[in-house]
């Protein structure tokens, strides 16, 4: 096993275990917006974690750029997702007055 | 043995997704299950070594299928409060009989398919051997656009059947599709425009690159088109487009333009080339990505209407 | 490594299915949407793994269309209405 490889293999299993975490959370935090802090971090690092140690075994640099380009585009839709979601449940729960929008 | 660890939990996974679909009581998680359905049918076509479809998975159910079942959710509680009549009954013999029938049938055919032989010279491995001559080198985009472009003719017009038949059906405005959102630069959240800004040139990005693409390697005119159709979706759920009851003129011509131009094509094949639907020799590459983009745009308008239920689309002004 | 990356995506996708539970629990619909979120960011992770380990490119471009389009039901499902969204059996 090559150091390469060695790499690819740490960072995708730190990768994994940034899932499990999210996973975790998503099913013991008691409420929405404590799971939602949880998810949206959690999978986004854990995605560029395995992203990244993909990345170090990709063919060309135009591959590897694919693959973190994927994940820079997952962070923008996650930020985006988890905002709307945010505050779709602020305002169900009644906040609507005082959040800006 | 981890190879076989997976297909066997995307497969029960699969399974217990459809149940939960199916048996759930409460609406909403159903919609959000056939969403994650979709995820893993994507998977699953990965697994098969079907790229081709797996794209077009991805492209109908993360663009349109999802944001259709929540908009239809959505009209379906507006209308709930109104009276929705007493809940059908069906007899408990009925619904026995029934699955009784339906799982004979299945078993029949499970029956005999799994008795079938394999044929020899299968029509892929005929397509595999005369690639050649297709004037592309991905084997799909071959079979759909020149082995058997009838077929992928046919489907076009199709859908654009569906599109009329939808329209003849269609409600007024006031309660087409996924509804308005109000004023949308005053309501709406302040991350959605950076968001639009952002993914819209993305999504022509990809289409376009899934369109080139198609001629060497998985992607082609059906998976650009639904990618497109996503963007319209997105534009009209956030109020970017209005819906107006009657198309304009560049709207009727880009719905016909795929059949149209496909057609004559095919028909000119008659006097040009060999027969209808071939290609003169040496124009099949130009050809085809003619008509793979007149085919993008005729099935993304179609798609991005239905949803809206609207005959056209304006750029709202603000 | 093909039985490492197989690992991984098993494990991913083990996750995936333990994480149904909070869409079969809910208790609000954000909750079920939110969980769909995690599941497509999941999804992409075993796309990409599987692009390696299958030697088909392609799935790279799967794996972006989602990324691409995930926005798009975050944005429909804040269509629901807000008074509405509370479901109950």
């Amino acid at each position: 096993m090559t150091l390469l490889e060695t790499l690819t293999v740490i960072l995708v299993s730190v990768g994994g275990l940034f899932f499990l975490t999210g996973t975790i959370g998503l099913l013991r935090f008691p409420s929405s917006f404590s799971r939602l802090h949880a998810l949206t971090k959690a999978d986004n690092v854990g995605l560029g974690f395995i992203a990244c140690g993909l990345a170090l075994q990709a063919e060309s640099v135009w591959v590897a750029m694919k693959i973190l380009l994927v994940w820079g585009v997952a962070l923008i839709a996650a930020t985006v997702s988890a905002h709307l979601i945010a505050r779709f449940t602020l305002r169900a729960a009644g906040g609507s007055r005082r959040t800006p929008p | 043995m981890t190879e076989w660890a997976f297909d066997a939990l995307l497969a029960g996974g699969l399974l217990g997704l459809a149940w939960q679909i199916v048996a759930s009581r409460v609406l909403f998680r159903s919609v959000v299950l056939f969403i994650v359905f979709g995820l893993l049918m994507a998977v699953t076509w990965a697994r098969l070594h079907a790229p081709d479809l797996a794209l077009a998975e991805a492209a109908i159910g993360a663009g349109i299928t999802g944001a259709l079942l929540l908009s239809a959710y959505r009209a379906f509680l507006s209308r709930r409060g109104t009276d929705p009549g007493p809940p059908p009954v069906f007899p408990r013999w009925a619904a026995v009989g029934v699955a009784a029938l339906v799982g004979a049938l299945v078993g029949g055919i499970g029956w005999v398919v799994v008795g079938l032989e394999p044929p020899e010279q299968t029509a892929g491995r005929e397509a595999l051997a005369h690639l050649a001559i297709s004037g592309v080198e991905n084997p799909v985009t071959a079979v759909l656009l020149n082995f058997r472009s009838i077929d992928t003719l046919s489907e076009v017009v199709v859908l654009f059947v569906a599109f009329l038949a939808a329209r003849v059906v269609a409600q007024d405005l006031a309660h087409a599709g996924p509804g308005d959102w109000l004023r949308a630069s005053r309501n709406e959240p302040v991350l959605v425009q950076p968001l639009i800004a952002f993914i819209a040139p993305m999504t022509v990005l990809a289409a376009g690159y899934l369109l080139w693409s198609g001629e060497h390697q998985p992607g082609g005119a059906f998976q650009a088109g639904a990618v497109l159709a996503a963007l319209g979706v997105l534009l009209r759920l956030t109020g970017r487009l209005r819906p107006t009851s009657e198309p304009s003129l560049a709207e009727r011509l880009s719905l016909v333009g795929g059949v149209v131009l496909f057609s004559a094509i095919g028909l000119a094949g008659a006097g040009v080339a060999s027969a209808v639907l071939a290609y003169p020799e040496g124009w099949e590459y130009e050809l085809i990505l003619l008509v793979e983009t007149a085919l993008t745009i005729a099935i993304a308008l179609p798609l991005v209407l239905l949803f809206s239920g609207s005959g056209g689309l304006r750029r709202e002004v603000r | 490594m093909t039985t490492f990356y197989f690992a991984v995506a098993v494990f991913l996708l083990f996750n995936l299915l333990a994480g149904l539970v909070r869409v079969h629990r809910g208790p609000t619909a954000a909750d079920r949407m939110l969980s769909a979120l995690l599941f497509g960011t999941t999804t992409v992770a075993v796309l990409l793994l599987l692009a390696e380990v299958m030697a088909l490119p392609a799935l790279r471009d799967v794996a972006l269309l989602f990324v691409v389009l995930a926005a798009v039901i975050a944005v429909a499902f804040t269509r629901v209405p807000k008074h509405l969204g509370e479901d109950s059996e």
